[in-house]
């Protein structure tokens, strides 16, 4: 970096530097997970000859497994333990350090940022392919049948890629705010907001359909078909419903954790435990 | 320049600065001197910019620490009292580190490492405590940052290196370079510091050059303290280490030294009012030893 870059108010000279510092601090937890997923289709493959991965999940588009794969759960949960974990160097010794980095707060966010949202699910995605073809191949020579390489690609990847960007950006808020067991307290929090927009939900639910209004009737469930006293709502209030839930869960709560995460970050203070 | 206006900052209800004011000039190292939990290291990260001010304000070199811009943060370094550094070598370290700053000397560095006999490639965090010290006061000076803040840098350091580190900071100093050293341990930076920042209180209590001390006050070992005007005396082995104004005799005299950095420190925290007026030139009047643990605890209640 030169003076000049030094002298810019946001530089991607300066968060691609903080991404590669991320990157090394935090590649050999991420080895050691693919380590172990490897070693457990390794082991299917060893006792059953079969790789446990490729054989497993909800199927869609001839062989293009996307939904339901535990190739992409492992992701999801590994970019959700990875945002969790991003700005735990602010809340341990090493705090003042890293606040005093010479980057800004924005940049430290921002590489954050597309460390968990993009880039980890990018390059794990392309890894997981790779192995889940390995295993296949590996399966194929045992005479098995190799299951289904996971590929994911198309427009239903790119959902559970909005999904998990949502969610991703929870977390990250989550490691900005708390310091020891920041998951634990983001899903805490996560659920407490469930559970007040649930409340919201059912008044809103009771707006459209009169009928909920009715003496002794209840919300029997909440779930995504929207019924109310066993019975389901007006097309009109489902659409209202599921437009405000993806407006809250796309829209507004990544679009808040994302500025309450960054702010955080900015107002971080290193202060010393004793005091 | 660094200054300060009006400075307030505390930790919850307990106010650390009140109303505090000072100006820090380039070309000078300034020793931050202070009893336990008088507020040094939160000054230092004040400064930095690791922490923010309540109110009042604070600029280094024109900017405000607390901004955090890159240039600012870039041009100023903090080692904490017990560095932290991440389980790789030295070189991975810089080589991740270093490349934020752009002003970085890497032959400096270099030179400073040999110097201070740091091995090149053992993971730093296995590093001894005086070893990390080393490591982190080699980067800070070959930083190329023009406000170094260094919090109780000879702590656990070793005889050898103590001398390094006096000789590898004045070899830094440039005329516009500020270093701001907060310790305890001032006889081993005593020929270093100048001025020395006194805090008590929740403010600077003395600001004291070299000059001042040089030409106002003299350390004196005695058996007795009748005769001398005294600004402060403890007890010792012999007698009396008293801290007395320049009057007090010839320089040279048996006992007779330069004002020893402790006892000058103990004075403005025992006799504030004597070494003021030592400090002014005044007479001063009869003296009545104080007994400084006592006082201690009474400024850490």
């Amino acid at each position: 970096m030169n003076a000049v870059e030094l002298e810019r108010p946001f530089s991607l000279e300066r968060v691609a530097l903080l991404m590669r510092c991320r990157f090394f601090e935090e590649a050999p937890a991420v080895g050691i997970g693919a380590a172990i997923i490897l070693g457990l289709n390794l082991l299917g493959l060893v006792i059953a000859k079969s790789a446990i991965f490729n054989h497993m999940g909800t199927w869609h588009g001839g062989g293009a497994a996307v939904d339901g794969s535990p190739w992409g759960g492992v992701l999801f949960l590994g970019g959700v333990v990875l945002a969790s974990a991003a700005f735990k160097a602010f809340h341990e010794a090493r705090g003042t350090d890293y606040i005093l980095l010479p980057a800004t707060s924005e940049e430290k966010y921002a590489s954050a940022f597309l460390e968990v949202v993009v880039a980890f699910p990018l390059a794990g995605a392309a890894v997981a392919s790779l192995m889940s073809a390995l295993l296949a191949l590996i399966e194929g020579a045992l005479g098995g049948t190799g299951g289904s390489v996971w590929l994911p690609w198309g427009l239903e990847i790119l959902k559970d890629w909005g999904r998990y960007a949502a969610v991703a950006t929870v977390f990250l808020a989550g490691s900005a705010t708390f310091g020891k067991t920041a998951w634990l307290k983001t899903i805490g929090v996560a659920l407490a907001y469930f559970a007040v927009m649930c409340t919201a939900a059912v008044v809103v639910i009771w707006a459209f359909s009169p009928e909920g209004w009715e003496r002794g009737r209840t919300v029997s469930s909440l779930g995504w078909s929207f019924s109310l006293g066993g019975r389901a709502l007006s097309e009109r209030a489902t659409r209202t419903v599921q437009a405000v839930a993806d407006m809250l869960s796309f829209g507004v709560v990544p679009a808040f954790a994302l500025f309450f995460g960054a702010a955080k970050v900015a107002e971080k203070e290193g202060r010393d435990a004793v005091q | 320049m660094v200054s300060i206006d009006s400075l307030n900052f505390g930790y919850g209800k307990k106010k650390l600065f009140d109303g505090m004011s000072l100006r820090l000039e380039p070309g000078r190292v300034y020793g931050l001197l202070g009893l336990n939990g008088a507020g040094k290291t939160s000054l230092l990260k004040l400064m930095a910019g690791a922490l923010v001010p309540g109110s009042g304000s604070i600029e280094a070199f024109g900017k405000v620490p607390a901004k955090r811009e890159a240039a600012r943060l870039a041009d100023t370094v903090f080692v904490a009292e017990d560095p932290w550094v991440p389980p790789i070598g030295g070189g991975a370290y810089l080589s991740r580190y270093a490349v934020f700053r752009p002003a970085f000397d890497f032959e400096r560095f270099e030179a400073l490492r040999r110097a201070f006999a740091l091995e090149e490639d053992k993971p730093l965090s296995r590093l001894s405590y005086g070893q990390r010290k080393k490591f982190a006061l080699a980067a800070a000076l070959a930083s190329g940052a023009r406000l170094l803040l260094l919090d109780e840098p000879t702590n656990g350091l070793d005889i050898p290196s103590k001398i390094q580190m006096r000789r590898a900071l004045t070899e830094a100093m440039s005329e516009e370079r500020i270093v701001v050293v907060s310790t305890h341990q001032v006889r081993d930076l005593e020929n270093l510091i100048d001025p020395v920042l006194i805090l008590d209180s929740g403010r600077l209590a003395f600001e004291l050059g070299a000059d001042d001390l040089a030409s106002r006050l003299r350390s004196k070992r005695a058996s007795r303290l009748d005769g001398l005007e005294v600004v402060h005396a403890e007890p010792d082995a012999l007698g009396w280490s008293a801290l007395v104004g320049a009057g007090n005799g010839e320089a040279g005299d048996s006992g007779d030294a330069a004002a020893d950095l402790e006892l000058v420190f103990n004075a403005a925290l025992a006799e504030p009012q004597r070494l003021a007026a030592a400090l002014r030139g005044e007479p001063l009047g009869p003296y009545e030893p104080r007994d400084l643990a006592a006082l201690s605890k009474e400024v850490e209640s």
